[in-house]
């Protein structure tokens, strides 16, 4: 132990100060896996990445017009029934069930985000 | 006499829009209950929207409401007896199955420690 405590006063690490861009824990916890699902939520990037893959492999939609708060029926011009396709899409990526009235009412690319967010078993 | 029934009329026609889009959203979840497989129930899919199509441009309200009620019976009749419901939803197989304890319960870590030790 003596020893120990005499080695590691010798050895000097460099001190690392914080770079300009700031402590950003984000990242950092991009490798670790919470094997509990608990504390195992979805981060906000990571659904509208998902979200927008979505929208984006639907046939009837142009890829370059999709962002994240794009609206189904007047900015991608899509019909009522698309949207309930688009809406059941979602439901199977991230193996949630949707009740009825609540699925009618997610309109656009900002809504199903925030849902699917919120939701506490969205895969 | 026109306002007002301008304003019913529109309301009539917003809940049978919304009847319609939940009648195709409950098809539509049929229809992949009894194709399972991917390249039948985009077939079968595809079908169903033709129907709805089929009678996108019809006016009249009467004709409508019987056409929905035609159409949510053709559903009741084809519901599939042992859909796939996500697990953790009701009438799936994890619904209730590890529910949370009563609150004050808790468990003591004395790994079977005992008074007189």
């Amino acid at each position: 132990m003596a020893l120990r405590a005499t080695v590691l006063r010798h050895i000097r690490l460099p001190v690392q100060t914080l770079t300009a861009i700031g402590s950003r824990p984000q990242p950092q916890w991009s490798f670790l896996r919470l094997f509990s699902s608990h504390d195992d939520h979805l981060t906000k990037e990571e659904v509208i990445d998902r979200v927008l893959d979505v929208v984006k492999s639907f046939p009837k939609v142009d890829r370059s017009r999709v962002t994240p708060d794009v609206h189904f029926q007047k900015y991608l011009g899509l019909d009522s029934l698309d949207n309930v396709e688009i809406v059941m899409a979602l439901e199977e990526e991230f193996k949630l069930e949707i009740p009825d009235k609540e699925a009618d009412k997610i309109d656009s690319c900002n809504l199903a985000i925030e849902y699917i967010y919120n939701h506490p078993m969205a895969g | 006499m026109s306002g007002a029934t301008t304003a019913v009329y529109l309301a009539r026609r917003a809940a049978q829009k919304e009847r319609v889009r939940i009648l195709y959203r409950c098809a539509l979840k049929d229809t992949l209950n009894w194709a399972v497989h991917r390249h039948i129930f985009y077939q079968d899919a595809s079908d169903l929207r033709e129907k709805f199509e089929a009678n996108k441009h019809v006016e009249d309200l009467d004709t409508i409401d019987k056409m929905i009620a035609a159409g949510e019976a053709t559903y009741d009749k084809w519901r599939h007896p042992d859909p796939y419901i996500v697990p953790w939803a009701p009438g799936g197989s994890k619904f209730t199955r590890n529910p949370f304890p009563p609150s004050g319960i808790e468990i003591v870590y004395d790994y079977g420690r005992e008074e007189n030790d």
